[in-house]
């Protein structure tokens, strides 16, 4: 095997974005699905850290920075959301969250 | 001068505006509207007349432009014009005062008022107007305004079906006259008389036997010639004024004046069949006019007979004679009818002359007045209608000798039937109730019939008239007077109108209920009756061929046009919103399945697996 | 292959595997547990690519704060195991999802460029000195993240303490008992 490029840290992320992907289209759990969106915006991390290393350009990291404080930032305020969900539908499946259905 | 035209054409206009929005209620003040209108209208034609006598008035201005060509809306005031707009504006007046007198117990005299004056305004443009197009605006509303009178009664069956026959059958000989006037429009590139006239001049070739017979099919329809004569009997359902204006005097004739107006672009062919056309019109007409009940149908049908007689005049080659003949008819006829009214009104409506008679001792102004009627259109000597028949059976004698005969035949039954009107009418004992009570009616209703005999008997000494007047008809009457066989035509003439008096005093002197014809020679009266089974032939068209055809073009309609397009359409836009409100549900999922589903839309078009 | 490349291997196969075990999983807590052993999966692989300080970040935030945070809104709400009825999978549209997205996966990687770059993949690290203006040079150092955050992304540094504070003010109320309505 010849050494590890560039090439195959994204498509690591590739496969870790679409892993993500998979898991907020199967699952009914909001919850699930929130942790499935964490997962997703790992896999884009990796892809711009290993893009950033490999032009040696600072900015790639900085931006992880960024997408790191807002991911945490959304976390928090998505699960507030489903607990004030939860308080009135008494459930955390997204089928009994479909008021804007026609 | 033409500030004075305008006023002359929109001051009916106005009347009848006005009579429209504040006089619905107010009948008296309508028709003394409608009747200053008319005399007002009076003195501005004279003084209009006597203002073009050395140059005739010409004016236009453009009414609207499309791409190269204007319409133009404009007068022509010329020697036929002036006298047509003498004998509209003379007539009318006189059918205005008349109508006083005769709509006084009328209910609805402003709508009869109203309607008399947009007739007015449409008669008198027609007359004054210098281009076929303005003729032909003009010619439907005298159309409209025929329809309204004649459904004056419109209560009654009679008078609704009658209304919607006279225009339906007009609209079908303006179809003709509106194809006219496209390939005179292709064919010369203009519209406006005037140059017509002189393009027409120029290169005789132009024109073609097609063109002028498409414009005759106006003339057709609106002079109720063969074979759109059927409109004219029933029209009778309106009230009698109405049929002595406009079914008499002035509307059928604008059919004869439209022909005038044209008649530098008519090729001899298409002359001769209209002189042909109208001699057997002359003639189907006078059977018809022989069986008939109704005074009024009678005398509708003897127009019917005289309006072919004008026609042969035109198609012999001699227009000058037709328009004269169009004077004297309008005077003498006119007066029948004005006269048939007055025994009308004063037999409570009464109008089957089988239920007259004896009017003579009860009626005298109306009987001596409608005699000298009767006298004249039989032509009797030196009366107007004698001068003017004369010219055209002289003329046809020389010209074009079936004509004539058709024609002089024609002039023996005009005699024999309308002095069997006389006759049974007036003359005997009283056969009915009605005609018992029967007793002269007031000055409204006798003046202008005085007034009308008066012109009857002298409207044909052209010397009498200004020139100004005439000035269209002198040409044709001198040269009709050099015609040779002179002497016998005047024989045979008188020999016409003493054969028929004496005919119809024998036959008719002394009826009874019913007509002598109908015991005596009951297969001829049957034919006559029958009137060749025009309105049957119409009638069966109508209700098996063009029904028909309608029903289906509706379905089909239905079906296509509504259903396929309109609806389809929007079937088509409900099927797209159908497709869009499906993606439409509330689950998380499945918005997110579509995000893929777009995002892998958008991916394979960047690297290039779909192409738009 | 040496070394490295053998722990790049274990690494990716504890990130990508923890993942996919995490989606599979029937019970929530085993999810996040998954979860974090994902989040330190990648915490490793930063490392490897010699991003020490977003190492550090990444378990401190991720897997020390949003996954925590995650355990208790779990234990919070009481979520029990997702047994088959409750996953409540409907299996054609599932089967449709996971078919489209394996065509997403594919197609992701089909953007990748087969090219061939002579030379060393990965630039060698020598200590560059940080240069104020648009080129930041890659440094293991903390400091260059400073210098680089209060220099060239000033602005993005303050709008995201803006949008914690909202973050945060938003959840509170959210979180608030509603005392009126329980009059």
């Amino acid at each position: 095997m010849e050494s590890i490029t560039p090439h195959h840290f994204l498509i690591l992320a590739t496969l870790l974005f679409v892993v993500g992907f998979l898991g907020v289209l199967i699952r009914r759990n909001v919850l699930l699905m929130l942790m499935s969106l964490e997962l997703m915006l790992n896999g884009v991390n990796i892809a711009l850290v290993a893009f950033s290393r490999s032009s040696l350009n600072l900015d790639g990291s900085i931006f992880v920075f960024f997408i790191m404080t807002v991911a945490a930032a959304e976390v928090a305020v998505g699960l507030a959301l489903l607990v004030a969900l939860f308080k009135k539908r008494d459930s955390v499946f997204s089928e009994d969250m479909r008021l804007l259905r026609n | 001068m033409i500030t004075l035209s305008l006023c002359l054409l929109f001051l009916p206009l106005l009347s009848a505006a006005v009579t429209l929005f504040f006089l619905r209620k107010n009948g008296n003040v309508a028709s003394l509207l409608s009747v200053f209108t008319s005399g007002g209208i009076l003195l501005l034609s004279l003084l209009l007349i006597i203002n073009s006598e050395d140059t005739p008035i010409s004016w236009d201005i453009t009414w609207f432009e499309m791409g190269g060509w204007a319409l133009k809306f404009g007068f022509l005031l010329d020697a036929p014009a002036r006298l047509l707009l003498f004998v509209v504006a003379f007539v009318g007046f006189l059918i205005h005062v008349f109508s006083l007198g005769y709509m006084a117990d009328d209910s609805a005299r402003s709508r009869y008022f109203g309607g008399l004056s947009i007739f007015m305004f449409s008669m008198l443009g027609i007359t004054l107007a210098d281009n076929l197009i303005m003729i032909f605006v003009f010619w439907e509303l005298v159309g409209f305004s025929s329809y309204l009178l004649i459904a004056h009664y419109f209560t009654t069956e009679d008078a609704a079906q009658a209304s919607k026959k006279a225009f339906i059958v007009n609209r079908v000989g303006d179809f003709g006259f509106l194809i006219g006037i496209v390939l005179t429009y292709w064919t010369f590139g203009t519209v406006n008389l005037s140059e017509l006239a002189d393009l027409a001049d120029f290169d005789p070739k132009l024109t073609s036997t097609l063109l002028c017979l498409a414009l005759a099919c106006g003339f057709i329809g609106k002079s109720a010639q063969f074979p759109l004569h059927v409109w004219l009997p029933d029209a009778m359902a309106g009230p009698t004024p109405v049929s002595a204006l406009i079914h008499a005097a002035t509307m059928v004739a604008a059919g004869i004046y439209l022909l005038l107006r044209i008649d530098f672009l008519f090729t001899p062919e298409a002359l001769n069949l209209i002189a042909l056309l109208g001699a057997v019109m002359g003639l189907y007409a006078g059977f018809c006019a022989l069986v008939q009940r109704d005074i009024k149908k009678i005398l509708a049908y003897s127009t019917l007979s005289q309006l072919g007689y004008m026609a042969a005049a035109f198609g012999l080659g001699m227009p000058g004679i037709a328009l004269f003949h169009l004077m004297t008819h309008a005077f003498f006829k006119a007066l029948m009818f004005l006269g048939s009214g007055s025994v009308i009104h004063a037999c409570h409506h009464e109008q089957d002359i089988f239920n007259y008679g004896g009017l003579r001792k009860r009626m005298p102004i109306t009987a001596i007045t409608f005699l000298i009627g009767v006298l004249a259109i039989s032509g009797v000597n030196f009366l107007s209608g004698y001068f003017s028949k004369d010219a055209i059976l002289l003329g046809a004698y020389n010209f074009n000798l079936p004509v004539f005969i058709i024609l002089y035949l024609g002039a023996l039954l005009t005699a024999v039937y309308m002095f069997r009107l006389y006759f049974i009418t007036f003359e005997g004992e009283a056969r009915s109730h009605n005609s018992e009570e029967a007793k002269e009616n007031n000055l409204l209703m006798t003046g202008p019939l005085v007034v009308l005999a008066v012109l009857s008997v002298i409207g044909g000494y052209h010397a009498l008239f200004p020139v100004s007047l005439l000035e269209y008809s002198l040409p044709d009457i001198e040269m009709v007077a050099q015609l040779p066989h002179h002497m016998w035509m005047i024989v045979l003439g008188t020999s016409a109108w003493i054969f028929g008096l004496i005919f119809s005093r024998s036959f008719y002197g002394k009826v009874g209920e019913d007509d002598p014809l109908s015991s005596r020679f009951p297969g001829f009266f049957d034919l006559c009756r029958s009137k060749l089974f025009f309105d049957e032939i119409y009638d069966f068209y109508l209700k098996k061929v063009q029904n028909p055809l309608a029903n289906f073009l509706e379905v089909m309609e239905l079906l296509f046009i509504s259903g396929l397009m309109v609806r389809g359409l929007a079937g088509v836009s409900a099927l797209f919103a159908l497709l869009a409100k499906a993606c439409y549900v509330g689950k998380i999922h499945a918005y997110s399945f579509w995000f893929v589903v777009g995002t892998i839309a958008f991916i394979a078009y960047a690297v290039g697996l779909i192409a738009f | 292959m040496n070394f490295v490349d053998w722990l790049f291997v274990v690494f990716s196969v504890l990130t990508v595997g923890g993942g996919l075990l995490m989606i599979l999983s029937r019970h929530p807590v085993t999810a996040a547990m998954y979860m974090i052993v994902s989040m330190l999966g990648v915490a490793a692989l930063f490392v490897l690519l010699d991003a020490f300080f977003l190492a550090v970040l990444q378990v401190l935030v991720y897997a020390g704060a949003v996954m925590v945070l995650f355990l208790f809104i779990i234990m919070l709400l009481d979520v029990g195991p997702q047994g088959a009825k409750s996953a409540r999978l409907a299996w054609l549209p599932g089967l449709a999802g996971v078919a489209a997205t394996f065509l997403l996966g594919i197609l992701l990687l089909s953007f990748l460029p087969e090219s061939s770059v002579e030379g060393t993949l990965w630039p060698s690290l020598e200590d560059q000195p940080y240069v104020s203006g648009q080129n930041l040079g890659f440094s293991t150092q903390v400091s260059a993240f400073g210098f680089g955050l209060f220099t060239k992304y000033m602005l993005p540094l303050q709008i995201a303490g803006f949008m914690l504070l909202a973050a945060m003010v938003g959840v509170i109320i959210l979180s608030k008992k509603q005392q009126e309505s329980q009059a």
